[in-house]
């Protein structure tokens, strides 16, 4: 591969991998390190692969495995069997959440919804990827596709309601120059 | 077809349509159209889909992580040249560093693309942040930062050597350490980041801030005559913004 298509590739996908991978990593800097690995995995392995069209997918491929193998390395799983089943209710107010809040929000409620749900959760919503292809790039069957997609919108509306529940107003305590509350 | 598996299945449907012709798709559509309750449900679950999609597709990535993957790619290509085994791995590591330093460091012939590596860096590292550096001079100039109204300090207020001798944390970026100071204003939390300058040749200072944005929080990099400035906060960019 030229340098100038290595180029293209690089611009093509690496602003929809860093989102990818914030939603994996939970943070801007291990995001930014696995962008980084995938493509330098690519310019030492993965220039061998000769349809550009398939380029998409083993980059994402790539890069979820690398987070998998690093997560492996500090922390354990978490197993699908322990994970509570997800509702599957969407309601009006749900859209209005999200029109509300802003992109950092949103990631930030993206990233508290559990790590087997939230990969093709993300794939989904970022690069548009069919059930088909998402199940391509983490190498699941269609049907865990589906399953994961569920419940993963369902914890992720969850974690938009938790977001907007409004925080205890703080009362001044009497004695201390506030006013008494009546 | 029951209700939940239709919407079990729809629940992968993609909200630009083009999943429309599927066949997978085909009967889970067809109840949507004939049933009004799941066709409601659908409309609503396609609509939040569209506007959880539109919003993160607005994230943009940090200023520096393309450079810094072009350039670990082109250190890559050299290092396979050696050979794999030992230099192979050497290559790794080598172009992993390079690829960091590039991603970090201030390029001269650019100076607002260093100034955004820097505010970059100021987002990532302030995660590691401690509250500490009360003693003098750091106490007063936490006092001066935190007086409401004040600007960012300028070379005269900040005595490099004292300040690192006298508890600020300091921490390297780019092989340059950088003091950090922690402040409050308005009920918000800041990190005042200051490093020596090192002015390329022809370089001129006192460019205006370059900010940036990310999910981590928001920050912004400037520079005068003596030194470079992040200030990142939590709080977003109109609120660093109140500051300069």
């Amino acid at each position: 591969m030229t340098s100038e298509s290595f180029t293209q590739l690089v611009d093509a996908h690496y602003a929809p991998l860093y989102r990818f991978a914030l939603s994996l990593a939970r943070n801007g800097s291990d995001a930014g390190d696995l962008v980084q690995q995938t493509f330098f995995i690519w310019a030492t392995k993965g220039h061998g692969i000769r349809e550009l069209s398939k380029a998409k997918s083993w980059l994402f491929t790539t890069l979820y495995r690398e987070f998998l193998r690093g997560r492996r390395r500090d922390a354990r799983s978490t197993s699908l069997e322990e994970l509570p089943p997800g509702g599957n209710e969407p309601l009006a107010h749900d859209v209005d959440r999200v029109s509300r809040i802003d992109s950092a929000a949103v990631m930030s409620a993206l990233q508290s919804v559990e790590e087997p749900f939230r990969a093709p959760l993300t794939l989904f919503y970022i690069e548009d990827m069919s059930y088909q292809e998402i199940a391509d790039a983490l190498d699941v069957p269609i049907g865990t596709v589906m399953s994961r997609l569920s419940r993963g919108k369902a914890q992720l509306r969850a974690a938009f309601l938790r977001a907007e529940r409004p925080v205890a107003k703080v009362l001044p305590f009497p004695g201390e120059g506030g006013e008494r509350a009546s | 077809m029951t209700i939940e598996e239709a919407r079990f299945i729809l629940c992968a449907y993609r909200p630009n349509g083009s999943d429309a012709g599927l066949p997978a798709f085909g009967d889970a559509l067809r109840m949507a159209a004939a049933d009004p309750a799941v066709g409601e449900w659908f409309a609503r679950s396609t609509a939040f889909d569209a506007a959880v999609a539109g919003r993160l597709r607005q994230i943009e990535p940090p200023a520096g992580l393309r450079e810094a993957i072009l350039a670990g790619a082109r250190a890559s290509g050299q290092q396979r040249s050696l050979g794999r085994g030992w230099a192979w791995a050497a290559g790794m590591a080598a172009a992993a560093a390079l690829a960091f330093v590039l991603f970090s460091m201030k390029t001269p012939a650019r100076p607002e693309q260093g100034a955004a590596s820097f505010a970059a860096f100021a987002i990532s590292d302030m995660a590691n942040a401690k509250h500490g550096g009360r003693g003098e001079p750091a106490g007063a100039l936490i006092a001066a930062l935190e007086a409401n109204g004040a600007r960012m300090p300028g070379p005269g207020q900040i005595d490099f050597d004292r300040l690192r001798e006298t508890g600020c944390r300091t921490v390297n970026f780019a092989g340059r350490d950088v003091l950090e100071v922690c402040f409050s204003r308005d009920g918000a939390l800041f990190h005042l980041y200051v490093a020596r300058r090192e002015s390329p040749p022809g370089d001129s200072a006192d460019n205006g801030a370059s900010f940036i944005s990310e999910a981590a929080g928001a920050a912004a990099a400037w520079s005068d005559s003596r030194f470079d400035y992040a200030v990142a906060s939590k709080a977003g960019v109109e609120a660093i913004r109140r500051l300069l």
